[in-house]
């Protein structure tokens, strides 16, 4: 999906090498380059889509977990859909017919990523005829570029979890996808994305009202037999066993028990969690992150961190001391992410559970877990929307941070994206320009 | 329970991640919050601290200062502000306000100042029996009668930044009573109370088609008008009573409140939203019977009246619903893009309508969050160039309610209601660090438990 043919076809301007001087030329298709080092490409007036082209921002949010976190004066090249160099404008050489997009002021950021979204398709995610559907994939019901996803895209949010609903213990597979209009292999980024499990609260209302002993007797049969599958395969695959036959309902558990997927847990509350981490990861070893995890799950965040369990919290970022009680407190509203950074947790990530709320407000879950005692010196919150979501699902490699090779989700925006004043200017998916804002067009 | 000393701890913990970037700096900055008014008491305890009634004067310097007067300059650099008997003394550039001698002084470094925040639509400064509902008009039912001093949803409120609320009936009838001005952080109702009637309490659409027998809005509409109707001829017969000097008419309950509103004292504050709802509330009470109302709530596509509110002299306080999205109600709406979505706020501003404030309607969204309303009307399209965001939150919602001879900006003779905090209110990461009610200090994020 090419938006523009000729990405240089509107060249006006050349630059004075990197001193930062621009002489805006006006003449069109000159391309001017004085090359006294560093960045030397051509300027674009419009934002370039596909190909080779350079961006230049004001800063960059880098969002590495561990390592550079911003950049100021940076050049991202783009290369063919991925990042295929970062650095200061001084430092980076580009090559003198590389278009280059000078944002001004505004920054660059990777793509914001929510693990816990509803909105990939119309409807048909939340089947309860059974009350444990490990074979049900929610990807049949993906609609890419739904109304519901243009909105998202215009905040800057490019990759979603699709997850089944919360009505039974075991919901289906999610599938992670791109929010852009596109062919479903076009933003297809992995199926399956998770297993949704669901512990507490909504499943309790399934058929004949179930309670959390006898729901939590079914996800360990379940999970024995995904496992035990898993097991069977890998030992065929070892040569050490015969062919075993395929089991539809069983198959996803072959990707968990290879640690490609994780398991996207609705649980909240502390004793809910807590039976989350000592099922799902404790007793069976597989990969498993805390979605939700609100009320006074936090305490639970040192022993999480122990057996490497990351929280993506959300949509209810606090608990008021105001609200009914189920356990002691000492007087004071408790953020969630507040709660879980300081039980230790690095991977602490948001969501919003769109459509509960507007999948575009997902940053400013990051902005309410500030509000709320999450320490964001060191821009936290930012991870939280970008390269900490994408380890959680298994995507870090290739998304979440501005480093080289991994996919050019990019989005140029006014300012700090925890900051929900800030607006969202440019957005890239794979290096093509999915949205942009000129006057008249923009969402908001 | 937790051990003191681990409380302490705790409490460290918690201040210490308050404020984003600039926490170092405002420990900083609160360390000097603390150990000014704690020698003080030392010295002696008999006495009021600096800048409570009794107390000598409190000198504050700041460096950033959001005035937000109606009209002028809306912010000072380097300020310092004089405060004494619970009054503003006075607000200016350092180089240009003098310290009278014998004044404490309050440093708080990188720390701005803003005026405490005023709330026009709130239902949790007592109990909530504040939405009666036998009869459809309630003109004589008050709202005072519930305020409960120190509700825990007031003082998390409180920690928000909101002093001042108008603590208003629900809009289960179409009158539902007289709302009070109260301030949040004081601990009797004598001294919160700012005025009384606040309000009165308006409701069209909506809610009021619920009750009992199902009234329409064309019923509504004229059962409301009837009731004030009656109300203002009630109040001209008091004028010209007063005026000739004949004998004042038998006191009626029900229309005492329609006499403030008609003698400007009290405003109508009006559950309204949805343009033919909105609009009926311009023509009725504002064309028609001449008394002061403001738009409440005013949300969906409501600001297409907005050069009529204008001229009318209407002011918008607007909440708790923030936008309009196209596909909730597409047969109101009245953008051009189908897929935009329609800041409420940014439709008046866009329409030329400046009297434009915010509400949460708490409980409906927490009153701690007021400040996010102003946030959330920047991100859909409000602009916010000459501190609208700020002015929204303080001096907007004072002028609408008449008491901003009181409270909403920081100039010389109001109360001293003040934030000290780690920088602009609008931003929802940044936390209020302490706040003033009266020269009091009544919320201190370093010294009390955190609230959040």
């Amino acid at each position: 999906m090419t938006r523009r043919d000729h990405i240089s076809s509107r060249v006006t301007s050349a630059q004075a090498g990197g001193l930062g001087v621009w002489l805006r030329g006006g003449l069109a298709g000159l391309v001017a380059t004085a090359l006294l080092g560093g960045v030397a490409g051509a300027t674009n007036d419009t934002a370039p889509s596909g190909g080779t082209f350079a961006i230049r921002a004001s800063k960059a949010l880098i969002c590495e977990l561990d390592g550079a976190q911003a950049m100021d004066r940076a050049v991202i090249l783009v290369q063919d859909g991925l990042i295929a160099a970062v650095g200061s404008e001084q430092e980076l050489d580009v090559s003198e017919d590389t278009p280059i997009f000078d944002v001004g002021a505004s920054w660059v950021m990777p793509g914001m990523i929510d693990l816990h979204s509803h909105v990939g398709g119309p409807s048909g995610y939340n089947d309860m005829v059974f009350q444990i559907n490990s074979g049900l994939r929610v990807s049949a019901t993906a609609t890419p570029g739904n109304g519901r996803l243009r909105r998202p895209l215009a905040a800057g949010i490019t990759t979603i979890l699709y997850i089944p609903g919360s009505g039974t213990n075991i919901g289906g597979q999610g599938v992670l996808l791109h929010t852009h209009k596109a062919g479903f292999e076009d933003v297809l980024v992995r199926n399956p994305g998770s297993l949704k499990v669901a512990q507490g609260d909504n499943p309790k209302r399934w058929g004949y009202r179930m309670n959390r002993a006898l729901m939590n007797h079914h996800i360990r049969y379940s999970l024995r037999q995904g496992k035990a599958y898993a097991q069977r395969w890998e030992a065929f695959e070892q040569g050490e066993a015969e062919e075993p036959a395929r089991h539809i309902n069983l198959d996803v558990y072959r990707d968990l028990e290879a640690e490609k997927i994780a398991i996207s847990t609705h649980t909240q509350y502390f004793q809910v969690v807590l039976a989350t981490l000592r099922i799902l990861r404790q007793e069976f070893g597989f990969p498993t992150f805390i979605d939700h995890g609100s009320f006074d799950s936090w305490r639970l965040g040192g022993v999480a961190v122990d057996i490497g369990v990351p929280a993506i919290l959300g949509p209810r970022e606090v608990m008021w001391p105001t609200s009914p009680t189920r356990f002691p407190q000492d007087g004071r509203a408790e953020g969630s992410a507040w709660g879980f950074q300081k039980m230790g947790v690095k991977l602490v990530g948001f969501n919003t559970d769109a459509p509960v709320l507007p999948q575009e407000e997902l940053p400013l879950q990051s902005a309410m877990g500030v509000r709320y005692g999450f320490d964001n010196s060191d821009m936290a919150a930012v991870r939280g929307l970008t390269i900490v979501p994408a380890i959680v699902c298994g995507i870090g490699e290739t998304h979440g941070s501005l480093e080289v090779g991994k996919a050019a989700d990019l989005v140029v925006l006014t300012g700090d994206p925890s900051d929900p004043r800030t607006t969202v200017q440019y957005v890239w998916i794979d290096g093509e320009l999915v949205y942009e804002i000129p006057e008249g067009v923009r969402l908001w | 329970m937790i051990p003191s000393a681990l409380a302490t701890l705790l409490l460290c913990a918690t201040t210490g991640l308050a404020s984003a970037a600039e926490s170092q700096t405002a420990a900083v900055a609160n360390d000097q919050v603390n150990v000014q008014p704690a020698s003080s008491r030392k010295a002696g305890a008999t006495t009021a601290p600096a800048g409570e009634p009794g107390g000598k004067g409190l000198a504050i310097k700041t460096a950033k200062a959001l005035t937000v007067p109606l009209e002028g300059e809306q912010f000072i650099d380097n300020a310092i502000v004089l405060v004494r008997d619970g009054l503003i003394e006075a607000v200016g550039p350092a180089t240009q306000v003098a310290i009278p001698v014998g004044y404490e002084v309050l440093d708080i470094g990188d720390q701005w100042i803003a005026p405490g925040m005023v709330e026009l639509h709130c239902h949790i400064a007592g109990t909530f029996d504040i939405n009666d509902m036998v009869y459809l008009t309630n003109p004589g039912v008050r709202a005072s009668t519930a305020v409960r001093p120190g509700d825990p949803k007031l003082k998390q409120g409180l920690a928000g930044g909101v002093t001042t609320v108008l603590f208003i009936p629900g809009s289960g009838t179409n009158i539902g009573g007289q709302g009070v001005l109260v301030k949040t952080g004081l601990d009797d109702y004598e001294s919160m109370e700012v005025r009384n009637p606040g309000s009165m309490k308006l409701a069209q659409a909506g809610n009021p088609e619920r009750w009992l027998i199902r009234p329409g809005r064309s019923f509504m509409n004229w059962n409301t008008r009837n009731t004030l109707q009656r109300g203002v001829a009630y109040a001209k017969r008091f004028e010209a009573a007063e005026k000739n000097g004949g004998p004042k008419p038998e006191k009626d309950l029900q229309f005492e409140v329609i006499r403030s509103l008609y003698k400007n004292e009290a405003q109508i504050s009006t559950h309204t939203q949805i343009y033919q709802v909105a609009n009926m509330t311009l023509t009725m009470v504002a064309q028609e019977l001449g008394l002061p109302v403001f738009i409440d709530h005013g949300t969906f596509n409501a600001y297409r009246v907005a050069p009529r509110a204008k001229e009318l002299g209407v002011n918008a306080i607007l909440g708790p619903r923030g936008i309009d999205v196209p596909s909730f109600l597409m047969q109101s709406w009245a953008g051009t893009n189908p897929e935009r979505i329609q800041g409420v706020a940014a439709g008046y501003q866009e329409r030329g309508m400046d009297m434009i404030g915010f509400n949460t309607d708490s409980p409906v969204i927490p009153q701690e969050e007021l400040s996010l309303q102003a946030s959330m009307a920047v991100r859909y399209g409000f602009k916010w160039d000459n501190m609208e965001t700020i002015r929204g939150l303080t001096i907007i919602p004072a002028k609408t309610a008449g008491i901003d001879h009181l409270v909403g900006s920081l100039e010389a003779g109001k109360h001293a209601d003040l934030l000290l905090l780690g920088g602009d209110p609008a931003d929802p990461r940044v936390g209020v660090d302490a706040v003033f009610i009266q020269g009091k200090k009544v919320y201190d994020a370093t010294t009390q438990r955190r609230r959040w």
